[in-house]
């Protein structure tokens, strides 16, 4: 069965808290985002369908946001997810090399998971690091300046963590 | 050397934590604005002639003075912070390194507005400035500064931040309310415009965090001193956020009377292009705003020096000027392809819109097929003809700004450097090899008729 942990449903509980009577729905985002943490990196219709019901809305409306804002995964990806940044001021920086390179490196395609399930490579549209081109999202945070030689450090970062 | 407002204090040692900022004298406007009436407070906002740092440069004073004030119905302040405009990444600046002066703002600004619950809407990839914001609000709230009766003046306010999940439309502050409410980001029509009925169908106004930020001189120093700084209607500083081929990307804090000449090249700011390079191009303002070929952007049509201000960058309109936007400053040197970069804006467009309106949602998908198209050497001239058609029936079409700020990078492109897309038509083997390059160094203008 899908349940929070008591923390997150502290946290979901909370977060409620913030809007006027009878207006939780406006926790959908913030909660879906607890939720893909916790529900392995993913929305699973199951998993929606509980939001659903902890918000008491239909679930067609989580369904419906969920497939609107990008950084919802509504397929498994791998345990690392390397979101580059394409948009103009990334790609004067050499941004399409970088993706090149992740892309021979790990032998998957953009949208793909390596075999063994550890990397996703995503394209994103511009995540507001322009200045620090080329970049992409790594987790909570950002990788910036990225080279070849980042790149390979980011991919060594993680087989040592899952290690 | 600029004055500064906003950064003055940006390089102090600790200066995100609350002990640090308020020793530098941080929230002194708090502690005025609360001995102020709240209308008192509007007008010194006016007074400031502060135009909103978002994008379109609407004054700020005069959207806070629509708010709608009925009895008994709540009214909202909400933060966009859902910073996407390609080459812009000065909110983030602010919220990552100082977060209490956008702190500070918002609790003059509710106060203000008689907002008690206000909201910043930060974009969902800004995840860790989100802890860094939420960290912020929790030294603010221990100090006093929010809560109930703060400092005893019986104002009582809560903020809460709310992470957007990727969506520059988000950004569009119509969207922005949609999605707080926790629904798609789709644009509503205008009217009724939020001060009358926004977020939950409440009177609200959504402010840039910048814009925010600005309140805090604002109040400290008066409206009046704050419109001393600057030309015209361009007064304060605006950050401008450099990025592209320039040797000093970052966030530059300028008064609005330099040259873009000064911006580029003196080593106060960019510092000039890398490699001993020209300056192709430049998009003055945030990727919607139109692309200016170096000759017109260093220098008006009338000959003048283009000045970094909201007047100057668009004299001449569209067909020989830009925007000051949201100051995202995007500089392409002699060896980079307009086509391309052109490509690359539409492809992120297409993905952008939330497909309401079909004039955007079809046609930034057609512009985008096109356009790599053209860059692939697969191209027609009859092409370029149909872009220019296809962005005109985009412009002016749509329930919100995301179309015309589709179709202007498309239209500029092709109004300025239409002969680099008819020389990918023309050589059609060279197009990914081969760069158009300096060629197109202060060429002449084309404006197409049709």
């Amino acid at each position: 069965m899908i349940q929070f942990k008591e923390t997150s449903l502290k946290k979901v509980a909370e977060i409620i808290a913030r809007y006027p009577e009878g207006k939780q729905k406006s926790a959908l985002l913030p909660v879906l985002h607890l939720a893909q943490v916790e529900f392995g990196g993913w929305l699973d219709v199951p998993v929606m369908d509980y939001v659903a019901t902890l918000l008491k809305i239909e679930p067609i409306e989580v369904y419906e946001v969920a497939s609107f804002y990008s950084m919802y995964n509504l397929k498994p990806v791998g345990k690392f997810l390397f979101e580059v940044c394409q948009t103009g001021p990334c790609m004067l920086n050499g941004s399409d090399n970088i993706i090149d390179y992740i892309k021979q490196k790990l032998n998957i395609g953009v949208g793909e998971t390596t075999t063994d399930g550890m990397f996703t490579l995503k394209t994103v549209e511009c995540l507001g690091a322009c200045g620090y081109a080329p970049m992409m999202q790594f987790g909570k945070t950002y990788r910036e300046h990225l080279t070849k030689e980042k790149v390979d450090a980011i991919i060594e970062e993680c087989r040592a963590k899952a290690n | 050397m600029a004055r500064k407002l906003l950064l003055e204090k940006a390089h102090v040692e600790g200066i995100r934590h609350y002990d640090v900022y308020r020793r530098e004298g941080g929230y002194r406007s708090v502690e005025k604005a609360l001995k102020m009436q709240p209308a008192d407070i509007v007008e010194e906002v006016k007074k400031s002639g502060l135009r909103g740092r978002g994008g379109a440069g609407f004054p700020t004073g005069m959207k806070w003075s629509f708010l709608a004030k009925p009895d008994g119905i709540p009214r909202y302040l909400v933060c966009n912070a859902d910073e996407s405009e390609p080459g812009t990444f000065k909110d983030r600046y602010l919220m990552e390194f100082i977060p209490h002066i956008l702190i500070e703002g918002m609790i003059v600004s509710s106060y203000a507005l008689g907002s008690n619950s206000s909201y910043i809407y930060i974009r969902g990839e800004y995840d860790w400035i989100t802890d860094i914001l939420e960290a912020a609000i929790t030294e603010a709230k221990q100090n006093g500064w929010l809560g109930k009766n703060i400092q005893g003046s019986g104002f009582d306010m809560e903020l809460y931040v709310q992470r957007g999940a990727g969506a520059y439309i988000c950004g569009e502050e119509t969207a922005l309310l949609e999605s707080l409410e926790g629904k798609r980001g789709n644009p509503r029509i205008k009217p009724p415009f939020p001060a009358i009925k926004g977020l939950w169908g409440c009177p609200t106004v959504v402010n840039n965090v910048e814009t925010l930020a600005a309140v805090v001189p604002i109040i400290n120093e008066g409206g009046d001193e704050y419109a001393k700084i600057g030309v015209g209607r361009s007064t304060g500083t605006k950050l401008i956020s450099a990025c592209g081929n320039i040797n000093k990307p970052g966030i530059y804090e300028i008064d609005m009377t330099i040259s873009v000449e000064e911006f580029i090249y003196s080593d106060e700011y960019c510092g000039g292009i890398p490699n001993g390079k020209k300056i192709k191009a430049c998009i003055p303002g945030g990727s919607s705003v139109p692309i200016l070929p170096a000759n017109l952007l260093l220098t008006t049509a009338k000959g003048e020096k283009r000045l970094m201000n909201y007047e100057s960058l668009s004299d001449g309109g569209f067909a020989t000027g830009s925007m000051m936007g949201s100051g995202g400053f995007i500089v392409l040197d002699e060896d980079q392809c307009v086509v391309r970069h052109t490509y690359s804006l539409a492809r992120f467009y297409r993905h952008e819109s939330c497909g309401q309106c079909s004039p955007c949602r079809e046609g930034t998908g057609w512009m985008e097929k096109i356009l790599l198209n053209i860059e692939k050497g697969k191209g027609k001239m009859s092409d370029i003809d149909l872009l220019w058609d296809i962005q005109s029936k985009i412009e002016g079409n749509t329930i919100c700004p995301l179309g015309d700020a589709a179709a202007w990078p498309v239209a500029a492109a092709i109004r300025h450097f239409r002969d680099e897309f008819e020389w990918h038509v023309n050589n059609p083997e060279k197009c990914l090899t081969e760069n158009f390059g300096l060629r197109h160094y202060a060429d002449p203008i084309h404006v197409p008729t049709n």
